[in-house]
Parts: C-alpha cells; structure tokens; sequence
C-alpha cells in the first residue's frame, strides 16, 4: 500500500461516507460537514474571482467599461436581501435577471424545442426503406398520442381517452428506457469509486 | 432581449450584450448571497445548540481553511487545489456513488409488474439495462429465421418509443416555459418576486 | 414466511453486499467483455475525426466531482484525440467545481502531447450564468471572459488573438453532468448555427435523443458506456473500458434480483387469491 498522503486522506473520506450504507454514525456526519465547508469555501472563491474580478474590476478598471458598474450596483442590491427592512430592493435585480432571461427563451425554446423538434418528426415516406418508415411511422404516432395525452383542458373521454391511452404506453417504455440509464449512471459512479480505491490508493490493479 | 433576435440593428445588439454582461455579475453575487446565507445557518445552528450542532465548526472551519487557503497561497497551487482534488471532490464522488446502492436496493422492493403499463416499463427497463452493456452483444438469437439481439432491440426502444416520449415531453415543456415567459414579460407572472397572488 | 414472501423481502444489507462484489471483483479480476460500439458514439468521434489541423475546438467541460467517474473519462479521450489531431482547444467550464477539474485534465494532455498553453490551448475558466455566457460568447469571447482562469487578459493570449466568435470555432464539444449540452445545442447551435457534439451522463443521455435525431446535437456519448466506445474508436482503451465488466455484472445482478421480486409477488398473488377463493367457497 502506498500513495501520498492525499490519496489516504481522499480513500479515508471515501470510506467515511460509505460508512452511512451500515447506518449514519459520526465518522459519516463529520466527513458530510466538511464537504459542506470546503465546497462552500471553493465555490465562494471561484464565484469572487469570476463575477466580482473577471466580470467587474478587470472590464471597468483595466477596458475602462464603465457600464458594467451597473451590473455592479444590480449584483450589490442582491445582498439588501439580508436585512428584512431593505430586502425589497432586491426585487430590482431579480426582475431584471427574470426577465431577461425570460426575453431570450421565448425565440430560442419555439424555434429549436418545438418548430425544429415538430419538423424531425414529420417524414416523407419515399425517401426512405421501410424498415425506416415504419420506425419513423411508429415515432410520429409516439409524439402525437404523447402530446395528446399532455393535453389536459378537456377531459379524457371517448376517442381522446384511447388516444391518451397509446401515449402512456409511450410514456411508459420512455420511463423503462430512462430508469435503464439511471441505473447504469449511478452503477458508473460506484465503478469510478472503486477504481479510485483498488488502483489509486491499494494499488491492486493497474 | 427578444426583439434583437429578429432585426440586426446594432442598438438592440448592443443593448443585448450589456443587459448579458449585468445578468452574470448579478448571478455572481447571488451566489456569493447564498454561501453567507450557509455561514448564516451553520452559526444560528451553533448558537441555538440544535441537533448536532458541533458539526457546523467542522462546516465553517472547512469553509474558513478552503478561503484562507486561496488568499494566502493562492489557487493555482498549494492547499486551495489540494483540498479540492483530495477532500472535496472524492467526497462528492463517493456522495453519489451510493445512489447505487440505494436504486439497487429499491428497485428489488418497488418494481412490480402489477398494471400492464407497469410491465411495460419494467420490460423496456431490463432490457436497456442489459443491451447498453457489452453482456448484452450475447444475448442474440434466431427467432422464425430471423436474427434478432438484445442490443438491436435496445437501439429501437431508444431511438424510437423512447424518443417519441420524449419528443413529447420536450415540445409540451417548451410550450409551457415559452407561455411562463411570455407572462413574466407581459408581467401577469410575478411569483419569481415573492408575490402569490 | 412463505419462500415467495421471503423472495420479496431480502434484507437490504445483502443487495447491498451482492452489488458492492458484482462492482468490486470485476474491477480487479476484469473479463475482457469486447465493447460494441453504438452509432451515436461513431457520429461524435466523426465530427473530431473529420476537422484539420489548426481548427479550433471549444470544450466545454460542465461537471463536478459528483459525476466525474461517468464524463471524466469522455473529457480525457476528447483531449487525446484533439492533441493527436494537432487541433487548438480552448477550453471553459460552467459549473464552479468544474475548474480544478478541466485545469487537470488539460495540463495532463499538454504534458503527454508536448503542447504550450496559450499556443495550442487556453482555459478561459468559470463564469456564472450558463445561459448568458454561451449567447455572450457569440458575439465576443473577450468581453464574455475579459481574462482567462490564470488571470491573463484574453486578448493578449496568442490562440485566443484568432478567436473571437463562435465563426472562429470548428465544434463545440460539450462533456455535461446536467442538461447544460441541451442549451449549447439551443443557444449555441440554434442562433449562431455552431456544430456541436456532446458527453453526458446516462442520466442525462436518455434526453439527447431528440436532439441527435433532429440533427441538433451531431453525436453523443452515453454514459460510462459511451466514454468506454470513444476510447475503443481513438484506440485508447483506459478507465472507462476498463470499467465495462463491472458495469456488465451490476447490471445483470439487478436484473436478477428484479426478476426474483417479481417471481415472488406473482407467486404471492396467486397463493392469496387461491386462499381468499377457497375461504369464499368454505
């Protein structure tokens, strides 16, 4: 066994929080904590160093951008927050960031969540074999009946109600195939885990 | 912020750079709001002596040892990049790494094939969860003269009910957030502000 | 307890055992399963494969410690690739945690490829707000990161002199722990018509399908299992194959024991209704 001390320190850790598998214990609530600290404390750097340096005193005092004080102002109002006297001056820079945000979405999600999405579904069935075109028939039938489905200001009788029904058997295998690769992702992260602790810290593989 | 999608006029351009140049300064400092609202926590809960209360000083020394690095020595070497490559980052690796465990142990216990939609998911679950691995190459048979694999039967559920269901979803979501979108701007949404009513 | 009860109720202390071995002794014994690969794996090595000499690439490295062990491995084998290539990276990352993560991953590949930071790569860093920094770059890379991670204003790296839109940029590759591939593929690809290709988690995978089918996102990797295909494709097997018999026996041991639940509910429901049929005929 062998490796720098960081690597002990990382596999002692590691085994910390695997000790919550058996049952939470203090070995558990100690490691818990300090990830707590130390990601609060690197975070807060790197968002320092990021928005208040890189996005502040660089542009104004070094490029002499002087309009981004007001985003200087904006962010510093935030911080009125604390104090339940002055925290409605902090609906300013939320509204601003809201609805900003709330500007650039409304052409960006039509245009490629829904015009371009809508036009990948229709198919001409000439253009392609018919291994193809049934697939593609079976997946603009799949998109349909799912929205139809989703579709929720009249009720769900007669003919909708049938129609709804093909779309929750859609739904249905699109929930089978995501818990698939939910599982997969999470058996990944134990795999990765588990190389870090027989190869990095045990070295008994290579 | 909408409109410049739509028209070349400098002045919208130029108004859309300064008004995205704000928002990430602005979420900069929310930021920042929200790691003092954590030492904000971690202190009331020393003061008040709430339940396990002691380990707020191992969160706030953390916190106070991770800073004081990066000022001190700096953040291109030293303890700051150390703390994040051997404390920080296995602990948030192995944090998920449990979820393993966990999806394992509930999906034993939850996973019944009672409705016949249930079924369905059950049956598309196995086999995604088995033709995405290299096991699943040799699950391959003849069935009425035809060669069909688990692998290619995986690909289909992927690439076709599953992404129609998704498909779907994402156009009914898109519907949704651009509808959420237009209300804040026309300002009929104002819940983001605190208001309910 | 009836044996179909007891089918239903292994404590959890044993699955919890069972996957810990299914995942441990394959990693130290491996099997040496062969990896298919898929063609969405094909497709992202393609679009790598298909660039020149001197393109640039932005890598976009959008994930933390809590999901390294799934997309590390993807950034590892872009970065392999490129520098194989002679291709110029200029790298970002849009989570905090994400820093220290790409600072390793780039300077390990300059090592092993012999390559010179600001000549043949450059590590913008951090920036908050994801959604204004992928539109902001779009129309200046230098006002959207006035300095990189070091410090450094931009401007006056030499490979960033040559960068100062998305114009300048081949590809974008985005290695994702969440849906932030989604919006590069929205924002960056939408509006400004940018090729871009991404690594996600399994989790998130599952989403790209639509956008790969509309020719949105051009390839993709899946997972640890699409890391593990785009390292047999630059013919560089590494953490990620090596992790595939692990993931081979976990999953077939969690489908084993979904089958064995459902064995015992089926036997339990029928015993149950052939108990409350006789007590109705009695």
């Amino acid at each position: 066994m062998s490796g720098g001390i960081g690597i002990w320190v990382a596999a002692i850790l590691t085994l910390a929080i695997f000790s919550f598998l058996y049952k939470d214990n203090p070995f558990f609530k100690f490691a818990e904590h300090l990830l707590v600290g130390v990601s609060a404390g690197y975070y807060l750097v790197q968002y320092f160093f990021s928005a208040a340096y890189k996005k502040l005193v660089v542009p104004v005092f070094v490029n002499h951008d002087y309009v981004l004080v007001v985003g200087g102002i904006l962010g510093i109002m935030m911080f009125t927050r604390l104090n339940r006297k002055t925290e409605w001056i902090s609906r300013y820079p939320v509204a601003f960031y809201v609805a900003a945000w709330a500007g650039y979405v409304i052409p960006s999600y039509v245009q490629v969540r829904i015009l371009q999405q809508a036009e990948s579904t229709i198919f001409n069935p000439a253009a392609v074999s018919l291994k193809e075109a049934v697939s593609l028939f079976v997946l603009l039938i799949g998109v349909v009946t799912t929205l139809i489905y989703f579709y929720f200001s009249a009720e769900h009788k007669g003919a909708l109600k049938g129609i709804s029904k093909v779309g929750i058997t859609f739904l249905m295998i699109g929930f089978g195939a995501t818990f698939g690769y939910n599982v997969m992702g999470r058996i990944s992260l134990l795999i990765g885990r588990f190389q870090f602790l027989f190869a990095d810290w045990l070295k008994l593989i290579r | 912020m909408l409109i410049q999608f739509f028209t070349p006029n400098p002045l919208f351009l130029n108004i859309y750079n300064v008004f995205l140049d704000w928002k990430q300064v602005v979420l900069g400092f929310t930021y920042i709001l929200g790691t003092w609202s954590l030492i904000r926590y971690h202190t009331r809960k020393i003061q008040r002596k709430q339940e396990n209360w002691q380990y707020s000083y191992v969160a706030l020394t953390g916190l106070v040892m991770t800073v004081g690095a990066a000022a001190i020595w700096k953040t291109a070497t030293g303890p700051y990049p150390w703390l994040f490559d051997y404390v920080q980052v296995p602990m948030q690796s192995t944090m998920f790494s449990l979820l393993a465990f966990f999806v394992a142990s509930a999906s034993y216990r939850a996973f019944r094939a009672r409705t016949l939609h249930a079924t369905l998911l059950l049956v598309a679950g196995c086999i995604v969860m088995l033709g995405r691995v290299p096991i699943g190459s040799y699950i391959a048979g003849d069935i009425f003269g035809v060669h069909i694999s688990l692998v290619e039967i995986s690909d289909w559920i992927l690439n076709v009910p599953n992404l129609a269901a998704k498909r779907g979803i994402m156009i009914g979501v898109g519907l949704g957030m651009t509808a959420t979108a237009i209300k804040i701007v026309l300002g009929i949404e104002q819940t983001y502000l605190g208001k309910t009513d | 307890m009836a044996f179909y009860d007891r089918m239903m109720s292994i404590d959890r202390r044993i699955i919890f055992l069972s996957i810990g071995l299914a995942v441990a002794l394959p990693v130290i014994w491996p099997l040496g399963i062969p990896v298919q690969v898929s063609e969405e794996s094909r497709s992202f090595y393609r679009e790598i494969e298909k660039l020149k000499e001197g393109d640039v690439i932005l890598l976009s490295i959008d994930y933390e410690g809590d999901v390294m062990a799934e997309v590390d491995p993807m950034s590892v084998a872009v970065m392999k690739h490129a520098f194989s290539k002679n291709l110029k990276v200029v790298a970002l990352t849009t989570y905090a945690g994400g820093t220290g993560i790409a600072e390793r991953i780039l300077n390990e590949a300059a090592r092993n490829y012999g390559k010179t930071y600001g000549e043949d790569y450059a590590f913008l860093g951090y920036n908050p707000d994801w959604s204004g920094t992928i539109l902001r770059l779009g129309e200046s890379f230098r006002a959207t990161y006035p300095t990189d991670q070091h410090g450094r204003v931009t401007g006056e790296i030499p490979l960033m002199k040559r960068v100062e839109t998305y114009r300048d940029i081949s590809l974008i590759v985005s290695i994702s722990g969440s849906g932030l591939s989604e919006y590069w593929a929205i924002w960056a690809g939408g509006r400004y018509g940018v090729k871009v290709i991404s690594g996600n988690t399994a989790i998130q995978a599952i989403l790209i399908y639509p956008y790969y089918q509309a020719h949105q996102i051009l390839g993709f990797l899946g997972g640890l299992k699409g890391a593990a295909e785009y390292e047999v494709l630059i013919k560089q097997p590494a953490l990620a194959t090596k992790g595939m018999d692990a993931q081979s026996a976990a999953h077939g041991l969690m489908v084993v024991f979904i089958i064995v639940g459902n064995v015992g509910f089926f036997l339990a429901r029928r015993a149950h209704r052939r108990a409350r049929a006789q007590g109705e005929n009695a």
